[in-house]
């Protein structure tokens, strides 16, 4: 019957391997291969002296496992300037470095929620979008206000339609007016239109049947 | 962990359970006592928040699947004599680890060809020691059918059984708590992975850094399977979907 035919620490492959110091975690991060970036990433969550060089390190990382484990570093050591290196990803042409991002602000919630504010009001439109995300998943007790002002300036529909989103989440009754505002004013814009009658039926629910 | 609001109750419940355990007088005193982990308290505070209610054959698609596609899968390429490794975490107090070994000898033909290691662990070592007893009442025994309670327990009293000892031989038990990298790297690679039911309790951070030690902990091409409602998808892009006839696991891609 037993499984094992001979000694567990005979068959167990070890994976313990020396730990990093910061000069050697640099300096896999620079010029490592895919292992060996991997390795220095994760050690890297140990020194917030390394943010500027897991930033460097992202800008030109190819490999989407050694990027998850770059963006987990900057959100472990969770300072306001890991926030910062990680911002300007937000920007990325490829909606996958974008998510990531987003996913590594989420990680370190508190000190990234000050920085969403800014981020509501910056020109590009598809960073307003990703702040409305931001907001959603990020509970606030001004998220709801966020949210409305918005809607009550933002030109493009689309970002509208992410905050509009965003309501359909966390939205509570003093939503309401600003939902209905924002849908006179885009009478012409008929999925937001149908977006915002659906956020309200599901705020007005909410309101009714509150979640435990 | 992360506990809302409405498991404010759940949590003050413990914390009680704790200042009684250890006679303090107001949470003051225990939480003095818990920040200078008097006595091991730290570890006595965190195996009271654990919860270790499972059973035998729990999930079993997922045991279907393990000998049906994943051990094969494995096997195409890990080189001829080296043991295909099995890692059940949080295993609680065991069931599940020995379900896998019990599924095993029932079910895969292949199982004297080679070496076997199923290793279990939890962070609560209150439920590692019960694990290593091997000791289950009716309960958790409710799924396995009694010719298989009969072949591989042995009736200890009326209400409890007793896993033979060669079964209980055949599987590692350790502590570790999957969100301490240096914890988890002492465990070696594996070819499958079971972790169910554990992310589901952790905050975005630590979920990020449990996904990335399991990655580690699988060996190129390795396989996790999660609870049925649970999706690495949502946690971490590191992992490939692979969709079997009777499950959907997750895969540590081959590079």
């Amino acid at each position: 019957m037993p499984l094992i035919r001979k000694p567990p620490s005979a068959a167990a492959p070890q994976t313990a391997a020396p730990a990093l110091d910061a000069r050697a975690v640099l300096e896999a991060l620079a010029r490592g291969n895919d292992d060996e970036r991997w390795a220095a990433a994760r050690a890297a969550a140990d020194f917030p002296a390394a943010v500027p060089a897991l930033g460097d390190a992202l800008a030109h990382e190819k490999s989407p496992t050694v990027r998850q484990a770059l963006f987990s570093a900057l959100a472990r050591i969770a300072t306001p300037q890991s926030v910062e290196t990680i911002l300007p990803f937000l920007r990325s042409d490829d909606a996958l470095i974008r998510t990531e991002a987003s996913d590594a602000l989420l990680a370190m919630r508190d000190v990234a929620w000050p920085f969403v504010p800014v981020l509501l009001r910056d020109p590009d439109a598809s960073v307003r979008t990703q702040a409305c995300v931001l907001v959603r998943d990020m509970p606030s007790p001004v998220a709801v206000s966020l949210c409305c002002d918005l809607l009550d300036s933002e030109p493009d529909p689309n970002v509208c339609a992410a905050a509009v989103e965003a309501l359909a989440e966390i939205g509570e009754a003093s939503a309401l007016p600003a939902l209905m505002r924002c849908a006179d004013r885009f009478r012409a814009t008929p999925f937001l239109e149908f977006s915002i009658r659906i956020a309200i039926d599901r705020v007005r629910s909410q309101v009714l049947n509150p979640r435990a | 962990m992360i506990f809302t609001e409405a498991k404010r109750y759940y949590v003050e419940r413990r914390a009680v359970d704790r200042m009684l355990g250890t006679r303090s007088d107001s949470f003051e005193h225990y939480f003095g006592r818990l920040r200078a982990d008097v006595q091991g308290e730290i570890e006595q505070f965190v195996n009271a928040f654990t919860v270790n209610e499972t059973y035998f054959y729990r999930e079993e698609h997922q045991l279907v699947c393990l000998t049906s596609d994943l051990l094969a899968a494995r096997l195409t390429v890990k080189p001829r004599g080296e043991p295909i490794r099995i890692w059940s975490v949080p295993c609680s107090t065991g069931e599940e680890p020995y379900s896998i070994a019990i599924w095993l000898l029932e079910n895969w033909p292949h199982v004297d060809e080679y070496d076997i290691e199923i290793v279990g662990s939890d962070i609560d070592t209150d439920a590692v020691a019960l694990a290593r007893v091997g000791v289950y009442g009716k309960r958790a025994l409710m799924r396995l059918p009694a010719r298989l309670v009969d072949k591989y327990f042995e009736a200890d009293d009326g209400a409890s059984w007793r896993i033979l000892d060669d079964l209980r031989q055949s599987v590692r038990f350790t502590a570790v708590n999957l969100v301490d990298r240096a914890n988890t790297r002492l465990h070696g690679k594996f070819d499958v992975i079971f972790c169910r039911n554990v992310l589901i309790y952790f905050d975005d951070l630590a979920r990020r850094t449990a996904a990335e030690n399991l990655f580690e902990n699988l060996s190129p091409g390795g396989f996790i399977c999660l609870g049925h409602t649970e999706s690495m998808s949502r946690v971490s892009p590191l992992f490939d979907v692979a969709r079997f006839a009777d499950a959907i696991v997750y895969q540590r891609p081959m590079r």
